[in-house]
């Protein structure tokens, strides 16, 4: 009888063990599918209560703009790829590169460049708006660094359009992270475009220090604002407003002057630097560098063109110290060298530069040339010309002061974000000059078309740009 | 003959010692079971089919076997009875099988079960488990990704029913799932495991395999729920048997290596390709980097570069232990093996591999508690080049210069080439360890009832690293140890899992009711970081990290997974005749946000034992059986329905990178598979033949993709379910035959053959997205869309291709309109297994039908500075040639490359890839030593022979990677 009493003592625990058992883990079950925060993700919400991860926020946008889009030094961005559409750079890359196709200027809705190109920007315009929604919300942080925050995002999220406005002409403008709203937006048109882009900046402005917040020129201030402001009502057409903006700029003589010797420009903290990317790492030096020059003949993947070598004016300073000649004996050729250290040094030596000062200058003097003030156009262009070693320029008339400031812009802002492409388009010569360099040269190629894929998903995209 | 006599010393009058053979009358029986009838005594014979069991003279001896008709003999006071049995296949159907959380006899099942047993996998000398049931099992579609050791295989049960989810089946080793999800990173191993997919599945030592039961119906599966949709692979490790402690002690060495080259043009034609493209191009004087035409390369120079750097024989050797044992109440299996292999690449590069698996089981003596456990141990250390070389290999041209120099150093000459030797200068090296588990406990309460728990706790950690030494690089550029860079890359999963369960059954006089009711607890977490230091003071630090000039984290992540399951299964038996299974789970996962953790899924099936009925005398067995259910699929990442921020390394002013993790949408949830299947299983004349024949449909709905947006959303697509089906359909036939059997020869063989269809039914707004370049409605999913190949125009010599839009240019979306389908028509395999006397050989091959990328797919344009398939000699030279190949092209004419880039996108770059393969081939020769000890001689050869008309390297795996390799081992074994 004993045994029987054991074994149901046994029974009794064990169903008892098992119930427990089982029952814990089910009072526990809604946790237990919650898992913790995945290590390296921040919720949302959390990144803007937090000065640190708020200001990554908005740094992470600069990097974008540093290695991926649009104002990159790498061959994705428009230096290399508007200065192969243009006149700039000849191609000597594989032929399955998609930078062949828009150096061929055969490119079409499906191109991987269009494609990437809008993809990426518009990837980073939600950046912004993240980051601006996640701040409007934010309290837990310092008043004037919110500011700042706010301000740096609506400053990337402008250019950006502004960017994109220059490429593709009428463009939806992106201002809500709402997927449901901007999967079905419509294309506005450029002058609505340059209206949203210039509300955004005129925020940024109050939202933005007169200084740059830490020792260096890497982080937008609101001289930075002016400048791209400048720029921007210069495309506009709006001359006056634009030189307004170039004086607040130039007058600045606190932060800005024009360096004296050429081989400065380019250099961390240069004075004619208005912004300027950090590099990634400490001791890295810019995209340009590693992407331009080369060290063997044939050129592995770009090279100047020779027209542009040969458009500069004798002994141009530009033209002896921007410029490297390689020779195989027989051939030469040229890379841009403004930037000039491809390798890393032990402390960076050169920073990618934005904008710089020396633009502006020819901005006031192509505003002021298009309102008939011609010796102030004169004085702005002689100011850089004399820069670089050459006499005043001969230019007496509006139309050849303006052609004057057309090729002044060649040689001073070749290989910088696609200056001159948007220049000879600005200028309306793009088909006289590239037609007769590029068989596939069509007057519609002013503009990318708009991804087909976007307007397969999107039919408020349509119409697409004519000639695709 | 000691034992013999002492044991007869040792006898008391009433107790003989009763010894013997068991046999079936050509050779010994070893696992035959001996019971003394109406006692719960009794032993195992051994490997030479010898027992010896102490019984009383009036005993009566019961002899079983699975396979042969149960054999009494009464003692009557002999001391020797020799037993001979007879097969009687009946039996086979009593075979139990494993189903997961219960077993079913092979006669009693409602699902589809495939199985591959011990017998079977150790005739393969081969690494994987994966490799080991290659074409052995209907339905189960497995390719080897690369013959690189460490490698992982496609697996395919019943089609790709997922889009962009993972189509991988759940493994469960020993009861406790195993995760197969590959640790591997691209930054370290992408270049030399294709897709970085090192098999997790290479820490288990086939060898120690007892059985690999595959799931496949919703009957079958569907009570594994969420993870259930593609197929369910369960591995059964050996355990020990009851009767003598046996010792079993395995050496086996062998060679490895790629068994077909491509046929690639030698130096002259090659020459004579390279000279025709710069005059097809024009060009008079040969440019500076030509240089294997220009005079800088010896034009009389040949080297098959094939036979120089992927020609090697590897070198396989592997030793392994086992003892097992055990008595009535408890038995064990212990396991150990060491094995090492090289590679075919020049270099003292290896694989390492030593594994541990031990097996120990309990039952008390009053049959109420029983207690298993299985531990597995495996350590692995690769060191591999840090890229497969068959990609550069056939591209090398044929008169490039020599290795090396005089001085016995690599040779740059003159930095006209790269060195392919250099990239072997950098290395890969991989450590794994991996601990797996599981514990099973069980008490029966009383006649019908037990409970039951399984728990299981595994651990897996994977350290690898690519060191890119200075001196991979020419001399010429002057680098130095200040740029040697490496890679270093850890990661730690570790998992346990719980599962208690109530087991019920009761029996009435024609019906029997089971009744299974559990719940399922499971957490996973999953480590990773990288880093990379570059500079070091010399090459000799490059592994020690504290040396590096620069230190960067390249990546650091850590991921839980979690799921909570409730699962029933009610079994109802109706007079041995009819069976019916009701399978549900209730399964919540983590991976889902709060509104979605829960999901139902269940299936229904029954079977109908019709020969019981019909009473033919032909007939032994007809069952008729068919399943219906749901399971579901949650193969889709973690954390995806979080609103969250990522760090990356898109720092800027000393802040880290913060970027949005995607667009989020916190309401996806599983992706649901539907399956259907009808099967009828027969057995002839007294079984000596047996065939099922199956019809299976299963639909996958709710397929979870990145819905395609437009980029003004910022992204290009939100993880949802989308409204899309994909349907797998097919037929399986499974036959085997006793063909021929006597004293001294039997023959016996089995065939398998899946005919499986896969086919896309459904994909709203298809046209207007990215995917529109991948599917279309109504064909599989494997297919490719391509330029449809015209020929090579005579006029202009290029390719030409049908323009689909009429628009008289060929673009890259709308003319590739061309379909191939690389989904296998059919596949299968047939096993021949013959035996005479000691003798046994093991023939198995493997075939399959279907389209694969040809020899021109991966090649560059036609007369660059690359060596090409013999094939391209048949070119056109002149307007007016036909010819199968464009011409020749320097490189200088930009309309032949993109004619050639197209080629290589076209219907001309892809070819028929079926074959036929012998993939076994095993020769084992017993040697009986003494009554105790036997000694089994093998030969072994794994992938010997290929009939095919592919033209490429191997049809099985036409990628570019390292096909896999012919291996043929010598093997002994002795067991005593």
């Amino acid at each position: 009888m004993k045994t029987i009493n054991i074994q149901n003592l046994i029974h009794f625990i064990t169903v008892i063990a098992f119930a427990i058992l089982v029952s814990s883990f089910l009072l526990s079950c809604d946790d237990f599918l919650e898992p913790d925060d995945p290590f390296g993700q921040i919720p949302f919400q959390e990144i803007f209560e937090d000065e640190a991860t708020a200001t990554a926020a908005i740094t992470t946008l600069y990097a974008k703009l540093r290695d991926d889009v649009f104002l990159t030094g790498n061959s994705s961005g428009l230096s290399v790829q508007m200065g192969l559409y243009a006149d700039e750079l000849d191609f000597y890359g594989m032929p399955w590169e998609p930078n062949f196709e828009i150096y061929q200027h055969l490119i079409n809705a499906t191109h991987s460049t269009v494609q990437t190109t809008w993809n990426k920007a518009y990837n980073l315009i939600y950046m912004a708006n993240a980051a601006i929604e996640g701040l409007q919300g934010a309290n837990a942080i310092n008043e004037n660094l919110k500011n700042q925050l706010q301000g740096e995002a609506l400053f990337v999220r402008a250019f950006t359009h502004f960017n994109l406005m220059n490429l593709y002409g009428d463009i939806p403008y992106i201002t809500t992270t709402n997927y449901m709203v901007n999967k079905n937006v419509s294309r506005l048109p450029q002058s609505q475009v340059f209206e949203n882009i210039l509300t955004d900046l005129i925020e940024t402005k109050t939202l933005l220090e007169d200084n740059y917040i830490g020792p260096e020129r890497t982080r937008a201030n609101k001289p930075v604002i002016s400048a791209l402001m400048a720029r921007i009502l210069l495309y506009q057409g709006n001359w006056q407003e634009a030189e307004a903006e170039s004086n607040s700029v130039i007058n600045n003589t606190a932060l800005y002057s024009l360096e004296n010797q050429l081989e400065n420009e380019f250099l961390v903290n240069s004075r004619s630097a208005i912004l300027q990317f950090k590099p990634k790492n400490f001791g890295e030096n810019t995209h340009e560098a590693s992407t331009f020059i080369f060290g063997s003949v044939p050129p592995p993947y770009l090279a100047l063109t020779n027209s542009l070598v040969n458009s500069f004016e004798e002994n141009d300073l530009r033209k002896t110290q921007w410029i490297t000649e390689l020779s195989d004996g027989n051939q030469s050729w040229y890379h841009a060298n403004k930037y000039k250290a491809n390798t890393n040094t032990g402390m960076s030596v050169e920073y990618s530069i934005v904008i710089r000062l020396a633009e502006l200058y020819l901005i006031r003097a192509e505003a002021r040339a298009k309102q008939n003030n011609l010796s102030g156009a004169l004085q702005d262009i002689n100011t850089i010309r004399n820069r670089a070693g050459l006499n005043n320029t001969t230019a007496t008339s509006q139309t050849e002061i303006l052609q004057a400031i057309l090729n002044e812009r060649k040689w001073e802002l070749f290989t910088e974000q696609g200056h001159r492409w948007f220049d000879i388009k600005r200028f309306e010569v793009a088909g006289q000059i590239l037609a007769p360099i590029k068989p596939a040269w069509r007057e519609t190629n002013i503009l990318f078309p708009i991804p087909e894929a976007d307007i397969l998903l999107n039919p408020n995209l349509l119409p697409q740009n004519p000639g695709y | 003959m000691l034992p013999l006599t002492f044991s007869l010393l040792a006898q008391t009058p009433s107790t003989l010692e009763v010894n013997g053979q068991i046999t079936d009358g050509a050779s010994p029986i070893p696992g035959a079971t001996v019971l003394i009838k109406g006692e719960q005594r009794g032993t195992v014979s051994d490997f030479n089919g010898r027992y010896s069991i102490a019984a009383k003279p009036n005993d009566t001896l019961v002899i079983s076997y699975i396979g042969y008709a149960t054999v009494e003999e009464s003692v009557n006071n002999r001391t020797t009875i020799n037993v001979v049995m007879k097969e009687d296949a009946t039996t086979l159907r009593e075979v139990v099988i494993n189903a997961g959380y219960y077993s079913v006899k092979d006669r009693e099942r409602t699902g589809s079960i495939s199985r591959t047993t011990a017998e079977e996998i150790e005739n393969q000398p081969v690494n994987n488990p994966l490799a080991t049931m290659q074409g052995r099992m209907a339905g189960v579609d497995i390719s080897e990704t690369s013959g690189v050791p460490g490698s992982g295989f496609n697996i395919r049960i019943r089609g790709q029913n997922s889009i962009i989810a993972g189509n991988a089946p759940l493994y469960i080793i020993d009861g406790v799932p195993f995760d197969s999800q590959t640790m591997g990173y691209s930054d370290t191993s992408g270049a030399i495991i294709p897709g970085s997919n090192i098999s997790p599945l290479n820490a288990i030592n086939p060898s120690a395999i007892e059985s690999i039961e595959v799931l496949k119906d919703a009957d079958a599966t569907a009570i594994y729920g969420s993870r259930g949709a593609n197929g369910v692979v369960l591995i059964t490790t050996k355990r020990g048997k009851e009767g003598k402690t046996r010792f079993n002690i395995q050496s086996a060495t062998g060679i490895a290596h790629i068994a077909h080259r491509l046929k690639l043009l030698n130096t002259e034609q090659y020459l004579e390709m390279r000279r025709e493209a710069f005059v097809n191009d024009g060009i008079e004087e040969y440019p500076f980097n030509a240089y294997d035409v220009n005079g800088t390369w010896d034009q009389n120079r040949y080297t098959d570069w094939q036979k120089e750097l992927l020609g090697g024989q590897a070198n396989l050797k592997q030793l392994q232990a086992s003892i097992s044992g055990g008595n009535k109440n408890t038995r064990f299996y212990l396991s150990g093996l060491y094995q090492n292999e090289t590679t075919v690449f020049p270099g003292g590069f290896n694989y390492d591999r030593i594994t541990t698996n031990s097996n120990i089981s309990h039952k008390s003596s009053n049959d109420k508690f029983e207690v298993a456990l299985n531990l597995g141990y495996t350590l692995e250390d690769n060191k591999l080049p840090n890229i497969d070389l068959s990609f550069t290999v056939p591209k090398l041209a044929p008169n490039a210069p020599a290795l090396f120099d005089e001085e016995g150093n690599l040779n740059w000459e003159n930095s006209s080439w790269t060195n392919p030797l250099s990239q072997l200068e950098a290395k890969y090296n991989s450590s794994s360890q991996n601990l797996f588990s599981s514990l099973a406990m069980g008490y029966q309460l009383n006649p019908e009832l037990q409970v039951k728990i399984t728990a299981g706790y595994g651990t897996s950690h994977l350290k690898d690293n690519n060191a890119f030494p200075h001196t991979m690089f020419n001399p010429a550029w002057g680098m130095n140890s200040s740029s040697s860079m490496i890679i270093f890359q850890e990661n730690d999963k570790t998992s346990w899992i719980a599962e208690p369960q109530l087991h019920w059954s009761k029996k009435w006089k024609n019906n029997s009711l089971n009744l299974i009711v559990g719940s399922t607890f499971q957490k996973q977490t999953f480590d990773r970081y990288g880093l990379i230091g570059i500079g070091f003071p010399t090459d000799r630090f490059m592994h020690n990290l504290s040396a590096a000039t620069t230190i960067i984290v390249t990546n650091e992540n850590k991921i839980e997974y979690t799921t909570q399951s409730f699962f029933a299964r009610l079994n109802y038996n109706l007079n041995d005749r009819l069976f019916f299974n009701l399978t549900g789970r209730r399964d919540g996962s983590s991976r889902f946000g709060p509104e979605n953790k829960y999901g139902n899924f269940g299936a229904f099936g029954a079977a109908w034992l019709f020969s019981e009925e019909l009473n033919f005398h032909w007939l032994d067995f007809g069952k008729l059986r068919s399943s219906f259910g749901i399971t579901g699929n949650d193969q889709i990442g973690d954390y995806q329905y979080l609103h969250n921020f990522v760090i990356n390394d898109d720092s800027y002013d000393d802040y880290i990178g913060l970027l949005p993790a995607r667009l989020f949408n916190p309401n996806f949830k599983w992706e649901e598979n539907k399956k259907w299947e009808v099967a009828v299983d027969l057995g002839f004349f007294q079984n000596k033949l047996s065939t099922t024949l199956a019809y299976y449909i299963n639909r996958s709905s709710n397929q979870l993709i990145q819905n395609p947006l437009p980029g003004t959303t910022g992204f290009t697509g939100i993880q949802a379910n989308l409204d899309a089906l994909v349907e797998n359909s097919g037929w399986e036939f499974e036959f085997s035959a006793n063909i021929f059997r006597n004293n001294k020869f039997k023959w016996s063989t089995d065939i398998n053959i899946s005919i499986p269809k896969n086919k896309l039914l459904k994909f709203p707004g298809l046209e207007n997205t990215t995917y529109n370049n991948l599917y279309v409605i109504g064909q599989s999913l494997s297919i490719v869309k391509l330029y449809e190949l015209e020929g090579v125009n005579p006029e202009t010599g290029l390719f030409e291709f049908v323009d689909y839009n009429n628009d008289g240019m060929i673009t890259a979306v709308e003319d590739r309109q061309y379909i191939a389908d690389f989904s296998p028509k059919f596949f299968g395999g047939l096993n021949n297994k013959l035996e005479y006397k000691n003798l046994s050989l093991n023939l198995f091959f493997q075939f399959m039908k279907r389209m694969g990328h040809n020899e021109y797919h991966l090649t560059n344009p036609v007369g660059t500075l690359s060596n090409q398939p013999v094939g391209v000699m048949d070119r056109w030279q002149a307007p007016g040639d036909q010819a199968t190949m464009q011409r020749f092209t320097s490189g200088a004419d930009p309309e032949a490359i993109t004619a050639y880039t197209r080629f290589t996108q076209s219907s001309g770059a892809i070819s028929d890839a079926s074959f036929i393969r012998l993939k076994t081939l095993a020769l084992n020769y017993l040697l009986y030593l003494n009554d105790h000890t036997t000694c089994k001689l093998s030969i072994q050869g794994q992938n010997l022979l290929t009939i095919t008309s592919f033209k490429g390297s191997d049809p099985e795996q036409f990628n570019g990677y390292m096909p896999p390799l012919r291996r043929i081992t010598l093997g002994m074994e002795i067991i005593f």
